[in-house]
């Protein structure tokens, strides 16, 4: 497809929202009818361009194509992991060397992925067949040409010789994973890394068990690995986007240059609220060309004035509704 | 004071309270419409269901109910109660029934509400009870006061702000117990469409602006919305001559307005309210979330909206396994009704 490019650094972002934004709003049946019903017009800055909520990528077909001619059970699509009965996610890919670039893009952004043999351990989501997560490291295994990339064995340690193997040939370790799954590991009894090694752990809780902050997280895969903290990084995605946001050493996430985010205000999702306000996470992420790249998430966030935000965790509505003792009322 | 005496004491003085000639009263629900806190009709339809209930002997019964006696009941002890604001007098039952069970009475009143209840418990203070009555919409007011017990509905978001609070201001300690309700609404379970249930159904939705954890906001039947829904808005539209609505929806109904008509769901846009065929859970006020179904249906809500339900209400059907109350009850309730399944007393 020739139209627009979303990693095209001779655009500014604004100039290629605005253009993907007139791309959907034409071409994606859901966004179209919401902007109808919105009574959105043309629309001459980002900060209007209303995000389609998340939910429609479990209620209804997100797909932005001038094309018709494709079938849609053709398509690759990811889907979100969840129990039976349980309304799933669907993200079509028209496109999955968009996702690839992103990927690769992206990383390379933050990272020299040259430098990197990547490490992945994904328990629970090795079994959706549908996972973005999976298909992402699945991507960066092939990218990595020393062949010594790959996905480690369930419920195993790490291999020392492995380890030894990579640092042999000058590489660091990228060990990338669900939170409590890297945690299964120390639990098992894994080796410290290699001391130049980097943890991307993706937020997951898919393997159970107890709660805890972000930042006993942290620390648990800091000595359990035998890293500093500033070694143990985040990466917040998810099934309904193509690209990610990284934070590296500490909570603030930062977004690719083709992604971007603001906090939303709940009870008015067309406003924008000012840093250090807690609100909705709105992403343009413009990887999604050919879905909705326009998204209000169900994440609770906030944001500094240099753009990074943190993940406070999903938006819980129930404090919306009903009888409620606030202090100031 | 013996526990009966104390019992007719104030069973004789809320039926006084709510007398038509109570000039105390009238003053109360003529600031409360002055500053706009909430409409006549809604304080009036409020009044009216407490004073039926006081009026029928309910203060009485509620403490037989309870068991309180001379043995039995919480003499000496210290209730502080935080109530919210969200309708006329909704802080009436926890004060009453506090004040009842012969417990030191302390009210966070909301400022949302804060002259219909404080009338109320002026009237108490002065019938000469042996408990005390304090009370204030500041809560520093109850800086030191160690309660028992502390009542409060709250969400999970503010549950541990205000005890942080209470602990900052020494109103509580270690052994404090909590009572918080995080009921959010209740659902009604509809098989007819007779006049009468769609007047209840009506009532128990829209009268107070929807805001109550008694009001409807979910409602099951084997009726598909669109069927009903030209039938449905007659009654709606009645009902809003009567109790003109006041608050305008907030931004967020707009925008799930224009996410239903994204994803081709079904809905009824009715100036100041929504009504949509969706199964989600209905965390906007000012909505209503229409389930085709049957009582299997009710059962699979409620184990999906866990706490968040208050009540089911049926028009007189039995659900297995599920406790359901009159829907003409809903706005209606009697005093010892109780908030997410707790015994106020």
């Amino acid at each position: 497809m020739s139209l627009l490019n979303p990693f095209d650094a001779s655009l500014s972002f604004e100039e290629k929202a605005l253009q993907i934004f007139e791309f959907q709003k034409k071409n994606n049946l859901v966004y179209k009818r919401f902007c109808k019903a919105l009574g959105v017009g043309a629309i001459k800055s980002t900060d209007d361009i209303p995000l389609l909520p998340i939910q429609a990528f479990k209620d209804a077909t997100v797909i932005s194509s001038p094309n018709s001619k494709f079938k849609i059970q053709n398509l690759e699509f990811f889907q979100s992991s969840g129990t039976s009965g349980m309304q799933r996610s669907r993200h079509y890919l028209i496109d999955t060397a968009v996702y690839r670039d992103s990927i690769i893009l992206g990383m390379n952004h933050f990272y020299d992925l040259d430098e990197y043999v990547i490490l992945a351990y994904t328990p629970g989501y090795n079994a959706n067949p549908h996972s973005s997560l999976v298909w992402m490291l699945n991507a960066l295994i092939e990218n990595d040409q020393s062949g010594l990339s790959r996905f480690l064995p369930l419920g195993d340690v790490i291999d020392s010789d492995l380890l030894d193997e990579i640092t042999s040939t000058g590489k660091k370790v990228m060990l990338f994973g669900a939170a409590f799954g890297l945690l299964d590991l120390i639990e098992m009894g894994s080796p410290s890394l290699p001391k130049q090694s980097i943890i991307l752990e993706t937020g997951g809780m898919k393997t159970h068990r107890r709660e805890m902050t972000k930042e006993e997280l942290h620390e648990q895969l800091a000595v359990g690995f035998g890293l500093p903290t500033s070694s143990i990084h985040s990466e917040y995605g998810m099934t309904e986007l193509l690209s990610q946001a990284y934070s590296q050493g500490s909570l603030w996430f930062e977004c690719v240059p083709w992604m971007r985010v603001s906090i939303r205000n709940p009870q008015n999702p067309f406003e924008i609220l000012p840093s250090g306000k807690e609100g909705l996470i709105g992403v343009i992420d413009l990887a999604n060309l050919f879905s909705c790249s326009l998204i209000l998430t169900g994440d609770k966030g906030i944001q500094r004035e240099d753009g990074k935000f943190q993940v406070l965790g999903r938006w819980n509505p129930r404090n919306l509704r009903g009888c409620n003792f606030l202090i100031d009322d | 004071m013996t526990i009966t005496n104390h019992i007719t004491l104030i069973e004789e003085t809320t039926k006084k309270w709510f007398r038509p000639d109570n000039t105390k009263l009238k003053k109360a629900i003529e600031r409360t419409v002055a500053e706009g806190l909430f409409t006549f009709e809604d304080i009036k339809f409020a009044i009216l269901a407490l004073k039926e209930k006081v009026d029928t002997g309910q203060v009485s019964e509620w403490a037989k109910r309870a068991e309180l006696s001379d043995v039995y009941n919480q003499m000496d002890k210290k209730v502080l109660c935080l109530h919210a604001g969200n309708l006329p007098l909704v802080g009436f039952q926890d004060a009453l029934g506090t004040i009842l069970s012969g417990a030191n009475y302390y009210g966070k009143l909301s400022k949302k509400d804060p002259y219909l209840l404080a009338a109320f418990l002026d009237s108490l203070q002065e019938s000469g009870l042996f408990n005390s009555i304090r009370y204030s919409t500041e809560l520093d007011s109850f800086e030191g006061v160690q309660a028992d017990k502390v009542l409060f509905a709250g969400s999970e978001s503010s549950v541990e702000t205000v005890k942080k609070e209470l602990i900052r201001l020494q109103a509580v300690n270690e052994e404090t117990e909590f009572t918080i309700r995080t009921a959010k609404f209740s659902i009604a379970y509809i098989t007819s469409e007779e006049p009468e249930v769609v007047t209840d159904l009506v009532e128990a939705i829209f009268r107070y602006g929807s805001q109550g954890c008694r009001s409807v906001a979910v409602v099951v039947s084997p009726t598909r919305f669109s069927k009903l829904k030209c039938h449905f808005q007659d009654y709606i539209e009645a009902f809003w001559l009567k109790n003109p609505p006041t608050k305008k929806p907030t931004d967020a109904i707009e925008y799930q307005f224009a996410y239903n008509k994204a994803i081709g769901r079904d809905q009824a846009w009715l100036d100041h309210f929504l009504i949509q065929d969706s199964e989600d859970f209905p965390e906007l006020d000012a909505t209503l979330h229409w389930v085709e179904g049957d009582e299997e249906k009710v059962k699979e809500l409620l184990n999906k909206y866990g706490g968040a339900v208050q009540t089911v209400y049926t028009a007189g059907e039995k659900i297995e396994g599920v406790k359901t109350e009159f829907l003409s009850m809903a706005q209606r309730p009697p005093l010892w009704w109780e908030p997410d399944g707790i015994p106020v007393i």
